[in-house]
């Protein structure tokens, strides 16, 4: 793989390394807030590959004016749509998880895991 | 007719309204939310009869969301396998509702009644939804709001277990998601398309043209939808979200839960990218080496549990494993023995865990090691647990059985006969963890030998018992299901 091609798609690299990064957080933190913003981490890089995919070089938002050239280029307006809805569910998922986490201190006064797996 | 064409809508949009309804009729008529959520899912389940009978006679039904047809909108699809599962669904879910009216008050606190039906009626429809849409995008929709009701399924319960349970749960499966989502992404950069037939058809085009995103694809998605049905290695959330959760939520989630992600994983590795590429991608091998570890170790940490749930919830495991085994085989008789499995399975383990449910309503106990002289006190428990366990080990007469032959056929046919002694070991191994059970209960009771009724009420009696009736069913007259399938596993495998 040579450099131009890593250098025009950048968007996606990043996108992977943000989808790793918050993996690793998920699997390998212990604290369990940092979990869950591993969770917001991993799904950025989702989002931001969806935007990527539907980013064109030198288009713009994707709203039709009849003053423009009729030869501009829009940029794909689905993969924004969809990602949306990708926001909305990972609204709901973190704030499930915040709420159990809540309700974990409750239980055991602290929100660090193997602390909560000694006290079972 | 309009409304006659926009069954299968109106069977999702129904129950997501009865869904949100159920919370707030609970502030007002706390002791009437069961009925509202049976009534619900009784009209589910006429819904799906009517369908499932319009697919049997007239084929398959294609259906555009709003009338937008299938680049743009969202198709929905039903074919002989949805209409299957469908009926499945919304059949088993009716008799666990029927059981939750009185099971539910001694397990989960009262203010939380109205809670547990939005949760449960969610996600049925999601559930039902994921089975019959055609559009990959819908479908990780569907996929979250399933996962959030299940989660949602064990934390009704509070308590200090089952909330540690659901963090797990919801941890490992958003991480799922995220590896689904990606893969979806993938599908989408390739081929442009979020239906399931136009990415399909793309699909075949281009397959040359990037094998190494193909199999990043397949990889995702079998991470992340294995990580949901809890394939061996993926399933460090089960045992705890299963033994945690009140029974009814057990029931679903470990026979109707599960099932859904392996028929959606069949669907989306058959119907998109083909048999071919499941076979040349080496996917089939990997998914085979994982349900042969699920089937051996499952069945070995089932065998050291005390606790009856937590022993169930391993079996579980194991059995998932047979699925995965048969579809990855890849023959005519193995992908006839997955499906048939995902059936007789959701009877078994149903039956399974209402019983324990029933054990505990009457007596409390919920220890393997309690269970003496539990045969003459709850007789027909404890028939319709025989019946359960029988059929888990493989007996002739009963359901499990047929899938044992028909997993046997099928690594015949695909020229591997070693699972067959994998097949038997397992069957062993279930029969070292189910017959002790049974033999304490019926052969060592140190005093009370008199046998008496039941004391659960028919509501909770009633739906084990039809369970057992449906495991018996299938191990008796297994030629109909099998007939229905055949046709849905000959489109598959062409």
């Amino acid at each position: 793989m040579n450099a131009a091609i890593i250098s025009t798609n950048y968007p996606y690299i990043v996108a992977i390394i943000l989808f790793c990064l918050g993996c690793l957080c998920i699997l390998t933190q212990h604290n369990l807030i940092k979990k869950v913003i591993g969770i917001n981490i991993m799904q950025t890089g989702i989002f931001l590959f969806f935007i990527a995919v539907g980013n064109i070089k030198g288009g713009i938002a994707p709203i039709y004016d009849p003053s423009l050239p009729g030869d501009i280029l829009y940029i794909n307006p689905l993969p924004s749509g969809l990602m949306l809805t990708g926001i909305v569910v990972s609204f709901s998922v973190t704030a499930f998880a915040l709420v159990t986490i809540v309700k974990l201190y409750h239980y055991y006064g602290t929100i660090y895991a193997p602390d909560i797996m000694r006290m079972r | 007719m309009h409304l006659w064409d926009s069954m299968p809508f109106l069977l999702i949009i129904f129950s997501v309204l009865c869904a949100f309804i159920s919370p707030v009729f609970a502030r007002w008529k706390r002791e009437y939310s069961p009925y509202l959520a049976i009534f619900s899912v009784t009209v589910s389940f006429l819904n799906s009869c009517v369908l499932a009978y319009r697919v049997f006679c007239g084929g398959i039904i294609y259906y555009h969301v709003a009338d937008w047809s299938p680049p743009w909108g969202i198709e929905i699809v039903i074919d002989e396998l949805s209409a299957a599962m469908l009926l499945l669904l919304s059949g088993c879910c009716l008799l666990i509702t029927f059981y939750s009216i009185r099971a539910l008050p001694k397990e989960i606190p009262e203010h939380a009644t109205g809670w547990y039906y939005t949760v449960l009626l969610l996600t049925l429809t999601s559930m039902m939804g994921m089975v019959i849409t055609n559009d990959i995008f819908n479908f990780y929709v569907m996929v979250e709001v399933t996962q959030i009701g299940a989660c949602g399924l064990v934390a009704v319960r509070g308590g200090k277990h089952s909330t540690e349970a659901t963090l797990r749960y919801l941890m490992l499966a958003s991480l799922g998601s995220g590896f689904i989502l990606f893969g979806i992404g993938f599908l989408y950069q390739v081929t442009g398309n979020l239906n399931i037939s136009y990415i399909a058809a793309e699909l075949a085009a281009v397959r040359q043209q990037y094998p190494f995103l193909i199999w990043a694809t397949m990889s995702f998605i079998t991470v992340g939808l294995g990580v949901k049905a809890a394939l061996f290695p993926l399933h460090i959330w089960l045992p705890d979200a299963y033994s945690s959760a009140p029974s009814p939520s057990s029931a679903i989630l470990s026979g109707l839960v599960g099932k859904v992600y392996i028929v959606s994983m069949i669907r989306i590795y058959m119907l998109v990218f083909g048999f071919q590429v499941f076979h040349d991608t080496y996917m089939r091998y990997l998914i085979m080496l994982m349900a042969a570890a699920a089937i051996l170790f499952g069945s070995f940490f089932a065998f050291v549990q005390l606790d009856l749930k937590r022993r169930l919830a391993y079996s579980s495991v194991a059995q998932v494993g047979y699925i995965f085994l048969g579809f990855s085989l890849g023959t005519t008789w193995g992908m006839k023995a997955a499906f048939l499995h995902i059936i007789t399975h959701a009877f078994m383990k149903i039956c399974l865990f209402l019983s324990a449910g029933a054990v505990y309503y009457q007596t409390e106990r919920t220890k393997v090691i309690q269970f003496s002289g539990l045969g003459y006190q709850m007789p027909v428990t404890m028939a319709a647990f025989t019946v359960s366990a029988f059929s888990m080990v493989g007996i002739p007469l009963f359901g499990g059985f047929i899938t044992k032959y028909g997993l046997a056929m099928g690594s015949l046919e695909a020229g591997n006969p070693y699972f067959i002694i994998l097949i038997v070991i397992s069957g062993l191994l279930n029969a070292s963890y189910f017959f002790p059970i049974i033999w304490q209960s019926y052969f060592t009771s140190e005093h009370n030998t008199k046998l008496v009724m039941d004391r659960v009420p028919l509501s909770m009696l009633v739906p084990i018992v039809i369970m057992a009736l449906g495991v018996i069913y299938m191990g008796l007259f297994p030629g109909g299901p099998l007939s229905f399938l055949e046709r849905t596993v000959n489109r598959f495998l062409l």
